[in-house]
């Protein structure tokens, strides 16, 4: 097995000095008590702190941090707000750390040719901020989009809950403006769809940083819609609610989104937010349709039907704008209420197809049994991608174990029914031993090569989504600080 | 030559038999846009894609389909019809044109603006590289991140960096009702004021089309547009519910009367497209025809641009996008490569876009700079195709390298 071989001291050094001398001391961190903040992202299994941090004020800054880091060999790896949750900015190895979030400006909006052009540290929300008023808004919505920057939602292709209609990060982005791992810049896309030659703009997409340093992005506006009708379906089995998902899809209605919520997590968002969801339910969905006004009493009238046919308890409407906007704000920060069940929490990400969503989490309960662990589910229903949330306590470093192993059971369980082990959070460090099980020799094969044809040293966020990248044949190891020791 | 394999399997073996004798390969599917781009330069040998014709796995409850590259854009409404879906990407010729066809050569229909591109629909792909490698990227869920995502990088490869064997489709509902709305409009100025507001407008269409041109005058059920070679017509299609549509029939009659167009053309409870709004492209009798990608606003300027060269031509945009088609009624004087430098590419170019050949006499001569003369970062393209590529067998010659 070959790892990366941990640069020296006096390199590093060196190089902290040539690095502020480049872009000015104010922006390179090397203290040790610094870095702490950057040794892992929301995935806290396993931690590793950077050797330097740097925060690159524009694209030339970017080119003469990475012509440097080359220069000294060190690896080096791009970060936005740190929320990704599979550990896609995890420095392997230490190394340079590339924090984008200075990088912050919206420079342009133009709503004639319906497209905005912004940097990779502009905060997702600031952007439909910007927008607001204007009747246009940036449609991939993370629950993170309060802290998640734009460049974050590139490297890996994130999604949120209305991507169910509107698509993921992929759909949205017309252009790429990245340093490469060899310090030249390019630019792909540009305002007009369809750019010359390769779709480079779609490989780039949740290339989880390891095809490029993105500086710039081209995204498209989409048009507020005219109203919406938001449902709240109680049930009283997670069958009868997901019973409820695969009628409303098969009945061929594509809502903007279709969220569903266990009784796990719903007791935590109740005592978080007050909203009044019933706590004796065991799922419920929040249902969302909108566009023409005109159109949708008809759809919320055949969703109430559906559901109800699935033995729904209650169909429940938001009365008002301001009681839809407190249900996504339940339905968002969620994971801020997890706090009040567990000291620490894996949330995890798995796709299905969407009929096999009530199999699916029979065998999560199956295995929150078998494992002793307590598991809650909050997730995207109507596309299939599940968000089961292990429960645990960090310190105990035989129920870190546990939630590895109950983790990886329920991947294998989507990968069965003919699913994926990512929706939205990406491969990263934690799910690099699924690649082979998802894909064949020669699959893997091809992607090394789109990877060498981008990244040919492999200086740039090496050990990454390939179990092949950056080593022969590397064998699943936790390459960080386990969390638990 | 032409070989046909009938497995993914006989493909990688083709490839590794052109790789044996180092001749090219040039994949096929229904031949209809074997003039898109270049011509090889070099003598070919093809293999046709059409006997993997299979319909793979149609779980019509999960919306998704997987099928082989060779089942026809027809054979696959078909279908889909069956189970009340569709893929809402309306191509010329579907009866020959095969779906690996339409991802190779990116081919996006008129209702691009309600539906969204072609790319957006492909969710997982299987090809074979130049190397002889049966290589997969997707699967078969709606939603996926795990890995390199081939399915966008071979969307639009002209079959460069390998030969498409299989995709899974995400499928669409089929719509309750369509309805299109149609109008002459005088002056480009107009034109563009129009466009602008249709973007602005509550109603939401699923396509906004502007035709102009001697193929348009021709047509007889649209000869209350009264089109002359100078002015437009301004088509817009509407899918939805019959609430929705009559609604937004309604609406879109009321913003176009503010507009002084009192009594439009409709054709309502008919998906059906008026008679070219789909073949348009197509038409070989044209010497030349073109397609430009540029920004909404840009369309405008680049009809005016070819107009300016041509003011026969005849144009369809699919004016939401910047996807703008142009049949040239003869061919340039001076000769293609002229055309395209001295005119269209920078006209396209002012509005970030580019131009790309769909049909041209054989023989034109034409060079890889003018064809493919927009900014583009070539030296990474470059290194894929050589990656996935590395002896040049797959279409050499046409692509951007």
């Amino acid at each position: 097995m070959q790892s990366i071989p941990s640069p020296s001291a006096p390199t590093l050094t060196r190089l902290a000095d040539a690095l502020r001398r480049a872009i000015g001391a104010e922006n390179v961190l090397t203290a040790r008590s610094d870095l702490m903040v950057y040794e892992c992202d929301g995935f806290v299994i396993e931690k590793n702190s950077p050797d330097i941090v740097v925060f690159p004020r524009s694209t030339a800054d970017v080119v003469k941090i990475v012509k440097l880091c080359n220069e000294a060999r060190v690896p080096f790896v791009p970060r936005g707000a740190g929320t990704s949750l599979a550990g896609g900015c995890l420095p392997i190895g230490g190394g340079v750390m590339i924090v984008l979030m200075r990088l912050n400006r919206i420079l342009e909006i133009n709503y004639r040719d319906r497209y905005a052009v912004v940097e990779p540290g502009v905060v997702n929300v600031h952007l439909t901020n910007a927008l607001k008023g204007s009747g246009y808004h940036y449609a991939p919505d993370p629950s993170s989009q309060g802290a998640c920057t734009i460049g974050g939602n590139v490297a890996t292709n994130s999604g949120g809950p209305h991507t169910l209609k509107y698509g993921v990060t992929v759909n949205h982005v017309l252009g790429i403006e990245a340093v490469m791992a060899d310090g030249s810049v390019i630019q792909v896309g540009g305002p007009a769809e369809d750019p010359l030659g390769l779709d480079l703009v779609g490989a780039l997409v949740g290339s989880e940083g390891t095809l490029g340093v993105v500086t710039k992005v081209w995204v498209k506006l989409t048009r507020n819609p005219q109203a919406w009708r938001t449902m709240l379906a109680i049930f009283e089995s997670c069958d009868h609610a997901t019973q409820a998902i695969s009628e409303i899809i098969g009945a061929g209605i594509v809502p903007a989104a279709l969220e569903m919520m266990d009784q796990g997590i719903l007791v935590a968002i109740e005592a978080a937010f007050n909203f009044g969801f019933p706590l004796d339910a065991q799922a419920i969905l929040l249902i969302e349709v909108d566009g023409l006004d005109a159109g949708l009493d008809q759809q919320r009238d055949q969703i109430v039907e559906l559901c109800k046919k699935s033995n729904a308890r209650e169909v429940r409407l938001a009365k008002d704008e301001k009681e839809r906007l407190k249900l996504w704000k339940c339905r968002k920060q969620a994971f801020g209420a997890i706090g009040r069940l567990s000291p620490s929490y894996c949330t995890q990400d798995g796709v299905v197809p969407r009929t096999q969503l009530p199999h699916i989490l029979r065998k999560i309960t199956e295995i929150s049994a078998k494992y002793g662990l307590k598991i809650v589910n909050v997730f995207h229903a109507g596309d299939g991608n599940i968000h089961p949330i292990l429960l645990f306590d960090e310190r105990d470093a035989a129920q870190v174990e546990r939630v590895l192993h109950a983790s990886n059971e329920i991947l294998d369980a989507c990968l069965a029914c003919g699913g994926s082990v990512t929706g939205e959070h990406g491969i990263g460090v934690e799910k690099i031993h699924f690649m082979q099980k998802m894909f064949s020799p020669d699959d893997l094969q091809a992607m090394d090569n789109l990877r060498q044809a981008f990244n040919p040293g492999g200086n740039l966020s090496p050990m990454k989504m390939l179990p092949t990248a950056g080593g022969c044949g590397m064998e699943q190891k936790h390459p960080g600080r386990r969390a638990a020791l | 030559m032409t070989t046909s394999p009938t497995t993914a399997a006989e493909v990688v073996a083709a490839v590794q038999q052109a790789r044996a004798k180092k001749s090219p390969l040039q994949p096929v599917g229904g031949g209809t846009s074997l003039q898109f781009g270049l011509q090889s330069s070099a003598p070919v040998e093809q293999l046709s894609l059409a006997q993997l014709n299979r319909v793979v796995d149609y779980p019509a409850r999960d919306m998704t389909i997987t099928v082989e590259a060779g089942v026809t854009m027809q054979d696959l409404a078909t279908t889909l019809a069956k189970e009340g879906q569709r893929l809402p990407v309306d191509v010329p010729q579907a009866d020959r044109a095969t779906i690996g066809g339409v991802i190779a050569t990116n081919w996006n229909g008129f209702r691009r603006f309600g539906q969204g591109p072609l790319r957006d629909f492909v969710i997982g792909i299987e090809a074979v590289d130049g190397n002889g490698l049966l290589f997969h990227g997707g699967g078969r869920v709606v939603k996926n991140v795990a890995g390199y995502d081939f399915c966008k990088l071979l969307c639009g490869s002209l079959g460069t960096l390998g030969i498409i064997t299989q995709m899974t489709l995400k499928v669409r509902p089929l719509p309750e009702r369509s309805a299109w709305l149609a109008c002459g409009v005088n002056d480009a100025k107009k034109a563009e004021a129009m466009l602008a507001a249709l973007q602005q407008s509550a109603v939401t269409p699923a396509a906004i089309e502007l035709v102009s041109g001697s193929v348009w005058q021709q047509q007889t059920v649209l000869s209350e547009l009264k089109l002359t070679p100078q002015n437009f017509g301004l088509l817009v299609l509407l899918d939805g519910t019959t609430t929705e549509v009559l609604w937004m029939k309604d609406h879109l009659r009321r913003e176009w009367r503010e507009a002084g167009i009192v009594n439009p053309l409709m054709q309502d409870g008919t998906a059906e497209p008026w008679p070219a709004v789909q073949e348009f492209s197509a038409h070989v009798d044209s010497p030349l025809t073109v397609q430009a990608s540029v920004v909404p606003s840009g369309v405008l300027p680049f009809v005016a641009a070819c107009r300016k060269r041509d003011p026969d031509c005849s144009v369809i945009a699919h004016a939401g996008n910047g996807s703008v088609f142009v049949r040239f009624a003869r061919f340039p004087d001076k000769g293609l490569g002229e055309l395209l430098m001295g005119d269209l590419q920078p006209a396209a170019a002012a509005h970030y876009g580019h131009v790309v050949i769909l049909n041209a006499p054989p023989g034109a001569a034409i060079t890889h700079r003018s064809m493919w003369g927009g900014e583009a970062p070539l030296g990474v393209m470059t290194a894929v195709k050589r990656k996935f590529d590395p002896f040049d067998l797959l279409n050499r010659g046409r692509f951007v390298y």
